[in-house]
């Protein structure tokens, strides 16, 4: 069996050009998240009312609002509000995905620091540790280990989101099949005026459940393992 | 210094068209939390109590769904199936993108809570002449329903979230009148604005309400 003449071209496109997008806000995303949510969930911990009331803020508006609004705010208001934060689709999106993942790790990132008993705490600051020293080399990587499923799941979450980039028109998986859809229904001199958007947007979900699948897995069994 | 003027005239002259909208959030996001309660719960039982054929395809059902962006599904029905002849209004594939959606996470709700039961609870209910279905009806579901209850409102909150995206089909709901206020009036700053704040308000307030219900059911002797 064959594959049909259209296939390759396309699938070469979307791999190429569409599935390297789709990676690069993924990465981009994954690492700030994981980076800010940190900082911040380990911040949260402090009892100082103005901090926390702060991060609280940031934590509730970022994970209350729907990350296309977001994405809209970063892409259409910022440049109305000021030039210099004009930013094309690929940053937009990954600085929404940003927001709401640095959110989710917060979060999580505080219940894993309040979960470390008192006496690490303690021993640390015996051995004179001030507080940074103290969260840095002792609390933070105890921690890591409860924080590996939800960064695991964020990823997951991630890679899905990052279809969201499509709608102010950046070229990840997404986009670049739904071009792909128009260019082949396209009549005559442009393009074949075909109509494919079934197989193409079945092979985006395809490719997708092949990159969340084993995360989703490997996340519960993280989850498990460490009850 | 920005100085960000907030234009109040704005809220009289675009208020009802974004009020309209947001109703039809309210509309799509009722209908899909119903039909994702219903899915949730009937095969959630199913997945729980382990019933053949039922159990498997929920499986794959939930799978499919969880691992898929909801974006692409949503370009799936309304863009991929018109190719076969099936051909859906925008309003009928908002409800059901966003219902299957969340029938998917809420049978995963589900299945947790009845598995949560302790199984001697059955035992008990079976001692006590229950059915399969009398046990399920009288035992599992009201103490199961309950651990359930939060993350299901969780994802529900997710479901009104998720209506944001019917954007791409061009839905009136809310996120697609601000962004056409938005095209007409150029008021950036004001319908941006008004449009975080409905969806923080809706979100917070769904928030607010699993804490208070966490706090109220939760279940005796087994108290936070």
């Amino acid at each position: 069996m064959t594959l049909p003449e259209w296939v390759e071209p396309v699938a070469r496109y979307m791999f190429t050009e569409g599935l390297k997008g789709t990676l690069r806000i993924a990465a981009l995303s994954l690492v700030g998240s994981t980076v800010i949510g940190i900082v911040l969930g380990t911040l949260l911990t402090i009892r100082f009312r103005p901090t926390r009331a702060i991060i609280r803020l940031y934590i509730e508006i970022w994970r209350g609002l729907p990350i296309l609004v977001t994405i809209f705010i970063i892409f259409y208001a910022l440049p109305s509000v000021s030039d210099q934060l004009r930013f094309d689709p690929f940053t937009a999106a990954s600085i929404g995905l940003t927001l709401w993942g640095s959110a989710q790790i917060a979060e999580a990132t505080r219940g894993a620091v309040e979960s470390m008993p008192r006496e690490q705490h303690e021993a640390a600051s015996a051995l004179g540790f001030g507080w940074v020293g103290r969260h840095v080399f002792v609390i933070l990587p105890q921690a890591l280990k409860r924080l590996l499923p939800p960064v695991v799941s964020l990823l997951v979450n991630i890679i899905q989101n990052t279809t969201i980039a499509q709608v102010i028109g950046a070229a990840e998986l997404l986009e670049t099949g739904e071009r792909s859809v128009e260019r082949l229904t396209a009549p005559p001199p442009i393009g074949p005026g075909e109509i494919h958007a079934f197989e193409i947007y079945a092979a985006v979900m395809a490719v997708f459940f092949l990159m969340s699948f084993p995360l989703t897995r490997l996340a519960a069994y993280l989850e498990k393992r460490l009850v | 210094m920005l100085a960000i003027a907030f234009d109040w005239s704005f809220v009289s002259e675009n208020g009802d068209e974004l009020f309209a909208g947001l109703l039809r959030t309210l509309e799509v996001s009722a209908i899909a939390i119903a039909g994702a309660f219903v899915i949730g719960l009937v095969l959630g039982a199913a997945r729980a109590h382990r019933i053949p054929v039922v159990s498997q395809l929920a499986a794959i059902y939930v799978e499919v769904i969880r691992n898929t962006p909801i974006l692409v599904q949503i370009f799936f029905i309304f863009f991929g199936l018109p190719q076969f002849g099936i051909r859906l209004d925008a309003f009928t594939v908002a409800w059901l993108a966003i219902m299957v959606w969340g029938g998917a996470f809420n049978t995963e709700n589900f299945r947790a809570g009845f598995e949560a039961v302790p199984f001697r609870y059955r035992e008990a209910g079976a001692a006590l002449g229950f059915g399969r279905f009398g046990t399920f009806l009288n035992v599992t579901l009201p103490i199961g329903g309950r651990i359930a209850l939060p993350p299901s409102i969780n994802t529900y909150i997710s479901v009104v979230k998720n209506t944001s995206l019917l954007y791409v089909i061009s839905y009136q709901e809310l996120t697609t009148t601000a962004l056409n206020i938005n095209a007409l009036t150029l008021q950036t700053v004001e319908t941006f604005t008004l449009l975080a704040v409905a969806y923080l308000v809706i979100v917070w307030t769904l928030s607010a309400l699993i804490r208070l219900l966490e706090t109220r059911l939760a279940l005796p002797g087994e108290g936070r």
